[in-house]
């Protein structure tokens, strides 16, 4: 190879950083590049009919914005909630996945639809069953004597919240379900025979075996979930749009509304680049405790 | 041959440039996802008179056609021309990102009061109104007589208080209910408001000072109303937005709701339907908003002028009266002074109530962030609904808002 390719090439390193050039020039273009040019729009008051430089404006105007606390707060919170359900139910539904009943193939696809419906039709029909007076949900409630008329599950601030994290939860599971189904076929069954052996029970198999052998798949799931919840649009907005009275904006709302509603391009930038900052911080704060975690109660 | 040569190709030139001029398209987004006959007539009678000329009509759907046309524009490829609603054109014009309209004294006098208001901006005309809409309140006589009440129109807000209350007193556990409120996160959340404050004779930007006047009397007597109402409303105004307050009014599920022209057609044809105009406040008189839809021009498209006679072609005379006669729109202009022989709202017992509140009615406010403006009623309207705050709370933090926005 060394003959055929000039000398500056013939250097291991070189030939490797020429073979990653494109896609790295690829990864500069659609990731770099427009997290530059957001974090420089941040600091201008760019609009529909052009932008001029504020220098700290957007931050500052930020910094002192009660309703931009509270937003930041709900964020968490429903990345808090949503996140803690999907790793729940999704170890739930491998578990059971999982087990030798017969059917085990029909179950498997049957709780993929809600990962595979493409989520705005998905939130169509949960819109449908959040209606109050044509919804399934609050027409079960009434009959079964819940409660004696319709409900508005989108009407309310809490019932608007929760209702948007359970649909959330239920487009998210299956894909948490399906990875960690994956992680505990490769757990080896001697663990469990010979703890079988042993005569440890059931849920001490499951929490000496199973959790500290899927350990690392739960971590990442977990944090793909929460980057991926704390940035979930399509849900929030085709239910609620953030309503009422913003008890559904999360800090993607929010941002969506100043810079693409509003054309405020300006602070809509600022606050995108604040979710980036968050998310960082969040990202790093969470590998620096489950490493820790890991040290205490992971497989060795 | 040097000397041929180059007097065919400064002529290949010519030629070239000479086809390039003449053959000239302009590009005029449609918003509404159709192209209405009484329009299409008219394009296709424009490309006839300008040969050479192609009118690219492209309909785009409401949910994402205004945002389309300001994108363009703020990209630097401006449509020619756009129809859109006029509460966009003060963020375009505030851009120079559309042209002024000019219009005759002739022009100005043939348009119904307080149309022209909702177009302009600064002192100028930013755009030429080509769909205009007023609001009546829809009454579902089967519902109201089947809870003992007589169905007659009601004059003030008690009155109107008064016959949800027994309409929903008297449906018991039927889900029934007086009153369609809507409260959703949606721009006809404020045009439904802004019928009842301009019937209380409320404003909301001063036309003279363009100072904002929401944080007033008559705003918080017509807010404290719509806490009233909502405990004669359907179950959870704040997912309903009006549109969809027709499917409960046509299923028996709401006695009455305020809408436009265009409800009675919606409406089933076996509902035993009264069109009344909104009940007066206790300072105002029956009012309504104006809402009207235009077409505006877009700067640096070179092809401004052949765009402007496109909208003038499209918004005068026959072209607009064969618009809002098919089409079931309140009147844009007076046309019983332009010599139009009986039009078709004159002597029409249902039009009557369309067009009688025009004079007393007040304009889509124009500032330049829409949702802003929106918001701005929104959160106060679902405060008052939500028994989240008080009248006066949410009314002075309204006032403060818009002050922000403006």
């Amino acid at each position: 190879m060394g003959k055929s390719l000039p000398k500056a090439l013939s250097s291991k390193s070189t030939f490797a950083w020429l073979l990653i050039a494109p896609a790295a020039a690829y990864l500069c273009l659609i990731v770099v590049w427009p997290l530059l040019e957001t974090i420089r729009l941040s600091f201008t008051d760019a609009n529909i009919g052009g932008e001029s430089y504020v220098g700290t404006a957007n931050y500052e105007k930020l910094a002192n914005s009660k309703k931009f606390a509270a937003t930041i707060g709900r964020t968490f919170y429903w990345m808090f909630i949503s996140v803690s359900l999907k790793m729940v139910l999704g170890l739930l539904g491998a578990s059971l996945l999982n087990a030798k009943i017969p059917g085990r193939a029909a179950f498997r696809v049957l709780v993929m639809p809600p990962w595979i419906i493409p989520i705005a039709i998905g939130c169509l029909g949960w819109l449908w069953l959040y209606n109050g007076q044509f919804g399934l949900i609050s027409g079960a409630l009434q009959y079964v004597g819940i409660t004696d008329g319709p409900f508005e599950f989108l009407a309310y601030k809490q019932s608007a919240f929760y209702s948007a994290i359970v649909t959330d939860v239920w487009v998210g599971t299956p894909m948490v379900a399906i990875f960690f189904l994956a992680a505990l076929q490769g757990v080896s069954t001697d663990l469990y025979e010979a703890a079988y052996v042993d005569g440890a029970s059931r849920w001490y198999r499951f929490r000496r075996i199973t959790l500290p052998q899927i350990f690392p798949v739960i971590v990442s799931m977990a944090l793909l979930s929460a980057i991926w919840t704390f940035n979930s649009f399509e849900i929030v907005w085709i239910l609620t749009e953030g309503g009422p009275r913003s008890a559904t904006t999360t800090l993607i709302i929010d941002t969506y509304k100043t810079a693409i509603a509003s054309f405020k391009f300006g602070p809509g930038a600022a606050r995108a680049v604040v979710i980036v900052v968050l998310l960082s911080i969040f990202a790093i704060v969470y590998m620096v405790v489950l490493k820790k975690l890991e040290k205490r109660f992971g497989s060795k | 041959m040097k000397k041929i040569l180059a007097t065919l190709t400064v002529s290949g030139i010519a030629l070239a440039a000479g086809s390039m001029a003449q053959a000239q398209e302009v590009h005029l987004i449609m918003c509404g996802g159709e192209i209405r006959e009484a329009d299409q007539t008219v394009i296709t009678q424009f490309e006839a008179d300008n040969p050479g000329v192609t009118v690219n009509a492209e309909p785009v759907p409401w949910g994402t056609c205004q945002d389309k046309s300001k994108t363009l524009a703020a990209a630097g490829d401006a449509p020619g021309l756009a129809y859109m609603g006029s509460r966009e054109l003060a963020l375009l014009a505030e851009n120079d990102l559309i042209l002024p309209v000019t219009l005759s004294d002739e022009a100005v006098a043939a348009y119904q009061p307080g149309v022209l208001a909702t177009v302009s901006n600064g002192g100028q005309y930013w755009g030429i109104p080509h769909a205009f809409s007023t609001k009546a309140l829809y009454m579902n006589c089967d519902v109201i007589e089947a809870a003992g009440e007589t169905c007659a129109a009601p004059e003030t807000w008690d009155d109107l208080y008064n016959l949800a209350a027994a309409v929903s007193a008297a449906s018991g556990g039927d889900g029934v209910a007086g009153y369609g409120l809507a409260a959703k996160d949606f721009d006809n959340t404020m045009h439904q408001f802004l019928n009842f404050l301009y019937s209380n004779g409320g404003v909301v930007i001063d036309a003279d000072t363009g100072e904002g006047m929401l944080d007033s009397a008559e705003t918080r007597e017509t807010l404290a109303f719509f806490g009233k109402l909502a405990g004669v409303s359907q179950e959870g105004p704040t997912a309903w937005e009006r549109d969809s307050l027709k499917d409960l009014f046509n299923d028996g599920k709401i006695a009455m709701y305020v809408n436009g022209p265009w409800g009675r057609g919606q409406h089933n044809e076996d509902i035993n339907q009264m069109i009344v105009p909104v009940p007066r406040g206790p300072n105002g008189d029956n009012g309504t908003i104006l809402i009207t839809d235009s077409i505006a021009v877009f700067s640096g498209t070179g092809v401004e002028d052949l765009s402007m006679k496109l909208a003038q072609a499209l918004t005068t005379g026959e072209a607009q009266y064969d618009l809002d006669s098919s089409w079931g729109l309140t009147p844009i202009l007076q046309y019983e002074n332009l010599g139009f022989d009986a039009p078709y709202y004159i002597g029409d017992a249902f039009w009557e109530i369309f067009t009688a509140g025009i004079s007393r009615g007040g304009p889509e406010p124009m500032v330049t962030d829409v949702k802003g403006l929106q918001a701005v009623f929104v959160n106060m309207i679902q405060g008052i609904v939500l028994e989240d705050d008080t009248v006066d709370n949410l009314v002075t933090i309204a006032g403060e808002e818009l002050a922000e926005i403006m």
